[in-house]
C-alpha cells in the first residue's frame, strides 16, 4: 500500500508524524503478513439479522478469524432489518426466525429477494420459561406446566397462580393466591417469535394473532427489553410472580427455576440442551425450505422439550448483489464450521446443538453456494457433539445417550421435588395433595455445575454430551469425561493489565481536578 | 466581532502607510482585500455553518419524506391515535407522547432544583479550589453513558424506589396523579404494580440532565458584574440576599435555557427509558403506576423487526419529535438572547 518514497516526501516539521505512522503502518503489514502466510485467503463476507442468533455468530466469526484468518462481520440489527438487507443485496448473507414475508399483513410490498436464496438452519434452542414464585416465603423450583395452560398465561386468560388448570400440573404444590405478571419482550425479537410460532401452531384457538416477533400489547403484561430485561426483572424482589420465556442461560445466569413443560409422551421436561436436541430430530423442512416443527412439538419421545425450534442463515444461490463467487468460498467455509465444529459450544453459549437430520439438511444447503469448496456431508469429518464420526441418521449417538426423564416427572399424581435450571441445587417441599419424588439422572439435574469455567451456562445440561449416563444414576461423575468442559478461569496476566487499566481510568478521571490547582500553585511560584 | 474589526485596522495601517508617501485625493477606501488566511477562514466557517444547517434540514426532509407512506394512512388520526398497530393500520402517537412528555416533566422536577443549588454552590459559595474540583466533577458526570445511568436504574435505583411510590401512593393518593389502581379500579399495593413507571424513567432521565443544566446555569451566573454584587453587598445585604436580588436575576436567561435545553434532552432521552420502561398503548394519568412510553425508545425498540410500512409510521413518529425538540430549543435560544446574561455572552 505505502510506497517507501512517500516517507521522503514528507516535510521535516511533520516527522514525528510520519515516524508514528511509519511505526502503524508497519504494524499493519506484519499483521497482515502474518494471516496472508496461511495456507488460504478468503474475502471478508458481511451479513445482518437476528439477535438471538447473535451470541453464537459472534463466537463463531471470532473463532474463525483466528483459526482460518476469516474475517466474517455480523450485527444483529433484527430480522427483519437482516431480511431487508438481503434484498436490498448490501448484505452476504442473514440470519432470521422467519422467512421472507410474501404476504405482509399491513400493506408494505411482498419481500422479494432479487437473487436466489436458501435457508441453512445455524443454531437451535428451546424457549424455557423462567419464573419467580414462593409459597410461604419458599422458592418453588419444580413448577411445571402443560402447554395449553402456558399458552393461556401469556395469553392473559390465567391470571393467578391458584387457577385449576396450574393447579392440575402440580399435585405436589399448594399454589398460592398471587397474581401472574407475564413478562414479555418489548424490542422486537427471535425469541419471541419462535415462543408466538409454537402457541400458534400447537394452540391456534387460544393464541389468534399468530407469528410475531413483537409481542402484542395485553393488559396487565410487564413489557421489559432484551434477554436481560426480562430475565431481570423476574429475579428482583419486586418480580415475584412473574414468569417470562428467555434462554435457558439466563435462569442459569440468574440462579431461577424454569417451567417443566408438558410433551406428547405425558412428560413434563426442562429445557436442557439435550432434551431440545432430542425434540429437533423429527423437524422437517418444507419443499421452500423453512421449518416445520410440527413433529418437534409432537415429538412422542419422552426427552423431549416441545418448545424447541431453530433459526437459520439466508445464503446466495446466485452472484448478485454484494456477492460474489470469492466470498461464496468463505461463506460455505465459515457455514461448515457453524455446522459442525461450531455445534460445539452451542450449550456453552445457552444454545442448543443441530442434530444429525438438521446438520445433513444444512449441507445440502451449502452445496448450492455459487463458489462452494465444502464437500458433500461426511459424518467422519464434522466435529458436532450430536453424533460421533461414522454414525447415520438411524443410529445416533444422542438418541441413545440423552438420559430419560424420572417417574416422578410423569404427569400423575407424584411431583419431582428436585429443582431446575438456575435453582437446580433448591428442593421444594411437597405442600400439595400429591407426592415428591426425586428426578435423579432426570433432564439435567444440575450436576457438575462448578466443573465448567463458564459461569453462564455451567449447568448440568451442559456436561452431559458424549457422556453415556445410563437412566437412574445421577451424573455426578460424569462431568470428566466431557468432550467440551473450557478451561478454568484463572488470574492471569490478561485480568493483570484489565485491573490496572480499570484503576488508570479511575485515576484518570479523579486525579487531574485536585492535581490541577496544585500544580498551578508551584508553577505559578517558579515562574512569576 | 474580530472578523469585522480585522479590515479596519488593516485600512487604517495601509493609510498610514499611504500617508507616509504621498497624500491621496479623496475618500480612502475602507475596503481591504483580505489576506488568503482570512478568506480561507471565512470560507472554512461558511462551510461549517452552511453544513450544519443543510444536515438539519436534510434529517427533516428525510423524515418527512419517509414519513408520507404512514402519514397518508393515518392522517390527521395520527395525533389522536393511542394504539400503535401499523399492521392493522391503526396507529397514532397520542399515548406515545404523552408519555414522552410525563417523563420530561418529572425529570424537570427532578433535576431542576439539583441543577440550581448545584450552580448556586458552584459559582457562589465554595472556594475556588474545590469549584475547579466540583466543575469538573459535574462535566464527568455528564460524560457518563445513557446506557449506564440505564443499567443503574433498572438493578438498583427501581427496586428501593418502589416503597417511596407506594407510600406517595398511599398518602397523597387523594391527587389522582398520585393514585395507583389496579383492574379492579381499587388502590393497588404490590410491588409490581409499581415498577417501570413514568416515575422511575423520569428521575432517571432527570440526574441524566442535571450535568448539562447545570453548566449553563453556572455559566450564566458566574458572569454577574462583580460591581453589582459588590455593591449589595455595601448596602449590607446577606449572601443570600446578594444571591436573590442580584445573581438570580442576572441570570434568570440562562436558567430558563438551562431548564429549556435539559428539557430537550429529557425528551429526546432514549436508552435510559428503553431500558426501564413498560411500553403501553394508553394514555396512563397515574405516573406512579407501571407502563408508559417515549417516542424515541418505540423507535429504539420496534425498528430492527418492522416491515417497511411499520418504519414508515415509526419515522412520522420521530418527524413530531423532531419539531417538538426543534421548537423547544429555538424557544430556548430565543429567551436567553434576550436576557441580560445572554445578551452579554452572545
Amino acid at each position: 500500500m505505502s510506497s517507501p518514497r512517500s516517507f521522503s516526501l514528507i516535510p521535516r516539521g511533520r516527522r514525528l508524524v510520519s515516524l508514528t505512522l511509519g511505526v502503524f503502518l508497519a504494524g499493519a503489514m506484519a499483521f497482515s503478513g502474518a494471516t496472508a502466510a496461511q495456507a488460504e485467503t478468503y474475502d471478508p463476507i458481511t451479513g445482518t439479522g437476528s439477535t438471538w442468533s447473535q451470541n453464537a455468530l459472534d463466537q463463531w466469526r471470532k473463532n474463525v478469524a483466528s483459526n482460518y484468518g476469516m474475517t466474517v462481520n455480523y450485527s444483529g440489527t433484527g430480522s427483519s432489518a437482516g431480511r431487508r438487507d438481503y434484498i436490498a443485496g448490501t448484505v452476504d448473507y442473514a440470519v432470521s426466525e422467519i422467512p421472507f414475508q410474501a404476504n405482509p399483513e399491513d400493506g408494505s410490498p411482498p419481500e422479494v429477494p432479487p437473487r436466489g436464496y436458501a435457508y441453512m438452519p445455524i443454531v437451535a434452542g428451546g424457549t424455557s420459561l423462567m419464573y419467580n414464585l414462593k409459597i410461604g416465603g419458599q422458592q418453588v423450583s419444580n413448577l411445571r406446566l402443560s402447554g395449553d395452560t402456558i399458552a393461556k398465561i401469556f395469553k392473559g386468560t390465567i391470571t393467578n397462580w391458584n387457577d385449576a388448570a396450574i393447579a392440575a400440573d402440580n399435585p405436589g404444590l399448594a399454589m398460592p393466591d398471587k397474581g401472574i405478571t407475564p413478562v414479555v419482550r418489548s424490542d422486537g425479537s427471535g425469541s419471541t417469535a419462535q415462543f408466538t410460532l409454537w402457541m400458534s401452531k400447537q394452540y391456534p384457538s387460544i393464541w389468534t394473532t399468530g407469528m410475531t416477533s413483537q409481542y402484542p400489547t395485553l393488559p396487565n403484561f410487564k413489557y421489559q427489553s432484551g434477554s436481560s430485561g426480562v430475565a431481570g426483572y423476574v429475579s428482583q424482589n419486586y418480580g415475584e410472580g412473574a414468569i417470562t420465556y428467555v434462554e435457558y442461560s439466563y435462569a442459569m445466569q440468574a440462579g431461577f427455576p424454569v417451567v417443566k413443560v408438558l410433551n406428547a409422551a405425558g412428560y413434563y421436561v426442562e429445557p436442557t440442551s439435550n432434551s431440545v436436541a432430542v425434540a429437533l430430530l423429527k423437524a422437517q423442512i418444507a419443499p421452500d425450505l423453512t421449518q416445520i416443527l410440527d413433529g418437534v412439538y409432537n415429538n412422542a419421545d419422552p426427552r423431549t422439550y416441545p418448545m424447541s425450534s431453530y433459526s437459520y442463515m439466508i445464503i446466495p444461490t446466485a452472484v448478485g448483489g454484494v456477492f460474489t463467487t470469492g466470498k461464496g468460498k468463505t461463506l460455505s467455509t465459515f457455514a461448515k464450521y457453524m455446522l459442525c465444529e461450531g455445534q460445539q459450544q452451542a450449550s456453552d453459549l445457552g444454545y442448543s446443538p443441530l442434530p444429525m437430520n438438521l446438520v445433513i439438511a444444512g449441507f445440502a444447503q451449502v452445496a448450492r453456494i455459487p463458489g462452494t469448496v465444502v464437500p458433500a456431508f461426511d459424518p467422519t469429518s464434522c466435529n458436532n457433539p450430536t453424533f460421533k464420526p461414522g454414525e447415520d441418521p438411524n443410529n445416533n449417538l444422542l438418541a441413545q445417550t440423552a438420559a430419560q426423564p424420572a417417574e416422578c416427572d410423569k404427569k400423575g399424581p407424584n411431583q419431582c421435588t428436585t429443582g431446575t435450571g438456575g435453582a437446580a441445587g433448591t428442593e421444594t417441599a411437597v405442600s400439595g395433595s400429591g407426592n415428591g419424588g426425586s428426578a435423579s439422572g432426570g433432564s439435567g439435574s444440575g450436576t457438575g455445575g462448578g466443573t465448567s469455567g463458564s459461569s453462564s451456562a455451567a449447568g448440568g445440561a451442559v456436561d452431559e454430551y458424549g457422556n453415556p449416563v445410563s437412566g437412574g444414576t445421577s451424573g455426578g461423575g460424569a462431568v470428566s469425561a466431557s468432550p467440551f468442559t473450557l478451561a478454568q478461569d484463572s488470574w492471569g496476566a490478561p485480568q493483570n493489565i484489565m485491573l490496572a487499566a480499570g484503576l488508570f481510568v479511575v485515576l484518570a478521571a479523579i486525579v487531574p481536578p485536585f492535581v490541577a490547582p496544585q500544580m498551578q500553585r508551584v508553577l505559578g511560584k517558579k515562574k512569576p | 466581532m474580530a472578523n469585522s474589526r480585522t479590515p479596519v485596522l488593516e485600512a487604517e495601517r495601509g493609510s498610514e502607510k499611504q500617508e507616509s508617501h504621498e497624500p491621496v485625493a479623496g475618500r480612502r477606501s475602507l475596503v481591504s482585500k483580505p489576506s488568503r488566511s482570512d478568506s480561507v477562514f471565512r470560507n472554512v466557517s461558511y462551510g461549517a455553518g452552511m453544513a450544519t444547517v443543510g444536515i438539519m434540514l436534510a434529517v427533516g426532509i428525510f423524515l418527512t419524506l419517509r414519513a408520507t407512506d404512514a402519514l397518508g394512512v393515518a392522517g390527521f388520526s395520527f395525533l389522536t391515535e393511542q394504539e400503535w398497530s401499523p399492521e392493522t393500520q391503526k396507529f397514532g402517537i397520542a399515548a406515545v407522547l404523552f408519555g414522552t412528555i410525563t417523563i420530561a416533566i418529572i425529570a424537570l422536577c427532578v433535576s431542576v432544583p439539583l441543577s440550581l443549588g448545584a450552580a448556586l454552590l458552584i459559582s457562589e459559595i465554595v472556594t475556588p479550589k474545590v469549584k475547579t474540583a466540583l466543575i469538573t466533577l459535574v462535566d464527568l458526570m455528564a460524560a457518563v453513558p445513557s446506557v449506564i445511568f440505564g443499567l443503574w436504574g433498572v438493578f438498583y435505583l427501581q427496586a428501593n424506589v418502589i416503597p417511596v411510590s407506594q407510600w406517595i401512593s398511599t398518602n397523597f393518593g387523594w391527587i389522582p396523579i398520585f393514585r395507583v389502581t389496579n383492574a379492579a379500579g381499587e388502590l393497588a399495593t404490590e410491588a409490581s404494580a409499581f415498577t417501570s413507571s413514568a416515575f422511575i424513567a423520569g428521575i432517571v432521565v432527570g440526574l441524566m440532565v442535571v450535568p448539562t443544566q447545570t453548566s449553563v446555569m453556572r455559566e450564566a451566573f458566574s458572569q454577574t458584574p462583580m460591581g453589582e454584587r459588590e455593591g449589595a453587598l455595601a448596602l449590607g445585604s446577606t449572601r443570600w440576599g446578594m444571591i436573590q436580588t442580584v445573581v438570580l436575576p442576572f441570570g434568570k436567561g440562562g436558567i430558563i435555557g438551562g431548564v429549556m435545553l435539559g428539557l430537550g434532552r429529557a425528551l429526546g432521552e432514549t436508552i435510559a427509558v428503553y431500558m426501564i420502561i413498560s411500553p403501553i398503548f394508553v394514555i396512563n394519568w397515574e405516573l406512579l403506576k407501571t407502563g408508559t412510553n417515549s417516542v424515541s425508545s418505540l423507535i429504539a425498540l420496534r425498528y430492527g423487526e418492522s416491515s417497511q410500512f411499520g418504519l414508515s409510521a415509526l419515522m412520522a413518529a420521530g418527524l413530531v419529535l423532531f419539531l417538538i425538540t426543534l421548537a423547544i430549543n429555538f424557544t430556548a435560544s430565543s429567551i436567553v438572547a434576550r436576557s441580560r446574561s445572554g445578551a452579554e455572552s452572545g
